[in-house]
């Protein structure tokens, strides 16, 4: 997310200071509505924008803060206001906590259960809620009118401008990895599980928020405020104002509270008119309305980031051998590791070899933690790591690179840098040679010479014997899970079983 | 029954869009109210509509796919998800403008009344339901695993750039697929549509059981569609019947809750692996 201009927080102050100046008090509730469902949206943003995650409960936190506000007001008084958010926000972490780990389709769904869940106890619990009538009579003690006005708008612009903020720098580029690519996220040290249940409570607090404020507003509550129509509008406000726009939220509510009065004659046309619109955002400008006049006023896109120079590497600190010990890994039936053993020291730069198959990627999944060994122990300088989630086992010093067979140099070599950029000691190279250049070989022997002196253990995982022979102490062959060579390069290359499994390809081939 | 035909529909959906299709539901009152209008015009029962409906709800369903569907294969699901929103939320809303909210009655299949077999009295209309979903079942099954164009529709399904690769019209099979998704979703509303009434608002709700039977079914899996769709008739009815309706389909969400939780992968497993 791009740092809020000057532009917009104009906007953002001038909307409320003009209502409370020059407004009569149906033009002023009609500001109030827009700050309402723009906080339910700037929380929205969070989960949805930010995270990807299509959430469909925050309608039913909204309805939870309400609620929330209409029993609790008559004894806490204007306090109830901060009890509703937090209220939301507990609801969200005890149930979603469990669910933040679904796939998309199934987090949908879960949070979709959850606010039907909801739903049907505002309806049917009639002890609690008051059933089909809801509650009222409760806002004695609440602000109301340019007090109201006031507290809505002074939310709605802490909550986008710390946002913003936050999102500006390192918080925003995790939440873009998390994202487009969790595995690489999770791979550089990210923990996205907790990322994901900040937003989560984040976006849920705020959706309390604005329930608890819309109550006070309306003086009612009735089960429509937890109901999916509410969702839909949420939804529906944050794709069409942008959903990863710091004003999208703010937008997408002002035309969800202006277009039924403009037209008005047309009753319920104003939901179809907005659904259409929505569609068309969705297919034609996916950035949203926000983006668009950004790009109309002449605001360029969001800066592209440089990749880190690594002509300069600073000398690393922390653990000096990783260990592996007897490893082991089934898919189904299929022993991809058979006990594998080897040990790689800092400064140390050693060539991962073996056929297609033969377990290499596995090995460096194994050891990140992108995949959980079946047996055998991985440690680090005696603590081990084999049991630890992938961000863990990246925060303790191991980093690794994809293969990326379909990029070219620049963004290969950013692969790396990104690796070496987290400080780990030690760095598992995926393939970084293959359909590479000549020149980008060379270069990349280079890199490894400087990771060598800069005291990092490298290593590597390639098909190109010649390359890593060059370039590495010592390489270990893999034939079916299973180390069957250890040693210097041309030790390797002579044994007669590396010749059979791998480098008889090599002999046809010359 | 009715429920499996929804959830076969949305499933076949699903497989071929790669995405949920939230306006599903709605496909399916969108078919009640056709055949509350098509009653109304001619008066003919239930059984001589079905077709005309089946039709309309074909052209919906193609509809679907061109505007919201096959315009965002390239960007993440969560596009087709909001998009699809979008598309039911115009539909709910175009049908409360132009029927109003209260419900309609749909004609009945074969008229009213009862069948008395072996002293046991048999509503009309649930055994016509039973009758025409299990044969629309067997068509389908049939058209999936003994057709040539079953096979290809479950290819585009299965992988869609292998799909194209090996020369499939991959987007005619995708609007084909929600064009059939249309007509059930379609046949399933007139057939609901006599009991439970038709109302704008019914959509998310038939949506919802959909979802989470192929949820509970194993993901993209058409026989786990059938089966879950079954098993949340079965639980609704049985539960129902000691606690009443509001309790029976909270039972149905926490369970729902309480599965996606602890077996991620669906009841059944997961067969097609990762797909969102």
């Amino acid at each position: 997310m791009r740092a809020l201009d000057r532009f917009w927080l104009a906007i953002l102050v001038l909307v409320p200071v003009l209502a409370l100046l020059v407004l009569p008090p149906f033009g002023q509730r009609m500001v109030i509505l827009v700050g309402i469902y723009a906080l339910m949206g700037a929380g929205y943003q969070l989960v949805f924008g930010q995270l990807g995650a299509l959430n469909l409960a925050q309608g039913a936190l909204f309805g939870v803060g309400a609620y929330s506000v209409a029993l609790l007001a008559p004894s806490l008084g204007a306090a109830a206001l901060l009890a509703a958010p937090l209220v939301a926000a507990l609801l969200a972490m005890v149930v979603a906590g469990p669910m933040l780990r679904l796939q998309s389709h199934y987090f949908a769904l879960a949070t979709l259960a959850l606010a039907s869940l909801v739903n049907l106890v505002a309806v049917h619990a009639e002890g609690l809620t008051g059933g089909a009538n809801g509650l009222a009579g409760f806002t004695a003690s609440l602000p109301r009118g340019p007090v109201l006005l006031i507290a809505v708008w002074l939310c709605l612009i802490a909550a986008i401008v710390l946002q913003a903020r936050l999102l500006a720098g390192r918080l925003g580029v995790q939440a873009r990895l998390l994202r487009e690519a969790p595995l690489m996220a999770a791979t550089l040290g990210i923990d996205g599980g907790r990322w994901r249940l900040a937003a989560f409570a984040i976006g849920a607090a705020l959706a309390g928020l604005a329930g608890a404020f819309s109550a006070t507003l309306s003086g009612v509550v009735s089960p429509e405020a937890t109901g999916f129509s509410i969702m839909v509008l949420c939804l529906t406000s944050v794709v069409l104002g942008g959903a990863r726009h710091p004003l999208g939220a703010v937008l997408g509510a002002a035309i969800a509270v202006c277009l039924p009065e403009l037209l008005r004659d047309l009753q319920g046309a104003w939901l179809l008119a907005y659904a259409g619109a929505t569609l068309l955002m969705v297919l034609w400008a996916p950035e949203g309305l926000a983006a668009l006049i950004d790009r109309w006023r002449g605001v360029a896109a969001a800066p592209q980031v440089t990749a880190p120079s690594l002509e300069i590497l600073p000398p690393a600190r922390g653990p000096r051998q990783l260990v592996l010990d007897g490893v082991t890994k089934k898919f189904g039936g299929v022993a991809a590791l058979q006990g594998v053993s080897f040990t790689l020291n800092r400064g140390e730069i050693v060539g991962l070899v073996g056929a297609n198959g033969s377990g290499k990627t596995t090995l460096l999944n194994v050891v990140t933690g992108l995949e959980r060994a079946d047996g055998g122990t991985i440690a680090l300088d005696g603590t081990r790591i084999e049991r630890l989630p992938p961000h863990a086992v990246a925060r303790a010093g191991v980093g690794r690179s994809f293969q990326t067979l379909a990029l070219a140099g620049d963004q290969r070599t950013t692969d790396i840098a990104r690796a070496v950029a987290t400080g780990a000691v030690f760095l598992l190279l995926d393939e970084p040679a293959a359909g590479a250049t000549d020149r980008e070989r060379a270069e990349l022997a280079r890199l490894v010479d400087r990771l060598r002196l800069a005291g990092r253990g490298v290593l590597i995982v390639d098909h190109d014997i010649d390359l890593l022979s060059r370039v590495c102490d010592r390489l270990i062959c893999l034939d079916r899970g299973a180390v069957i060579a250890e040693g210097t390069p041309a030790q390797v290359r002579a044994d007669p079983r590396v010749r059979a499994s791998f480098l008889g390809l090599e002999q046809d081939a010359a | 029954m009715a429920y499996a035909l929804v959830a076969l529909g949305f499933v076949l959906a699903l497989n071929a869009a790669g995405a949920v299709n939230f306006a599903h539901g709605d496909h399916v009152v969108l078919g009640g109210a056709a055949a509350v209008v098509a009653g109304l015009w001619t008066g003919l029962p239930g059984l001589l509509l079905l077709p005309l409906v089946a039709l309309v709800l074909a052209a919906v369903g193609i509809l679907a796919a061109r505007i919201a569907i096959l315009p965002l294969a390239t960007r993440p699901p969560e596009a087709t998800f909001v998009a699809t929103i979008a598309l039911a939320a115009m539909i709910e809303q175009g049908l409360t403008v132009t029927m109003g909210s209260a419900p309609h009655t749909a004609p009945p299949l074969l008229g009213a009344g009862a069948f008395e077999i072996a002293g046991i009295a048999l509503g009309r209309q649930p055994v016509a339901i039973v009758v025409v979903g299990t044969v629309l079942v067997g068509a389908l099954w049939f058209l999936l695993e003994r057709t040539q164009v079953g096979r290809r529709m479950r290819a585009v399904a299965s992988d869609r750039h292998m799909a194209r690769a090996v020369g499939i019209p991959v987007a005619r099979y995708v609007v084909l697929s929600l064009a059939l998704a249309g007509t059930l979703a379609g046949i399933a509303g007139l057939l609901l549509g006599h009991q439970f009434l038709v109302a704008p608002t019914q959509g998310a709700g038939h949506m919802l059981k959909a979802y989470i039977a192929v949820a509970i079914g194993g993901w993209g899996s058409v026989l786990g569609a059938l089966l879950g769709a079954l098993g949340i008739g079965f639980f609704e009815t049985f539960v129902s019947a000691t606690v009443g309706d509001a309790w029976a389909s909270a039972a149905l969400y926490v369970a729902v809750l309480a599965i996606l939780i602890l077996r991620p992968q669906g009841l059944f497993g997961e067969p097609a692996g990762r797909r969102a």
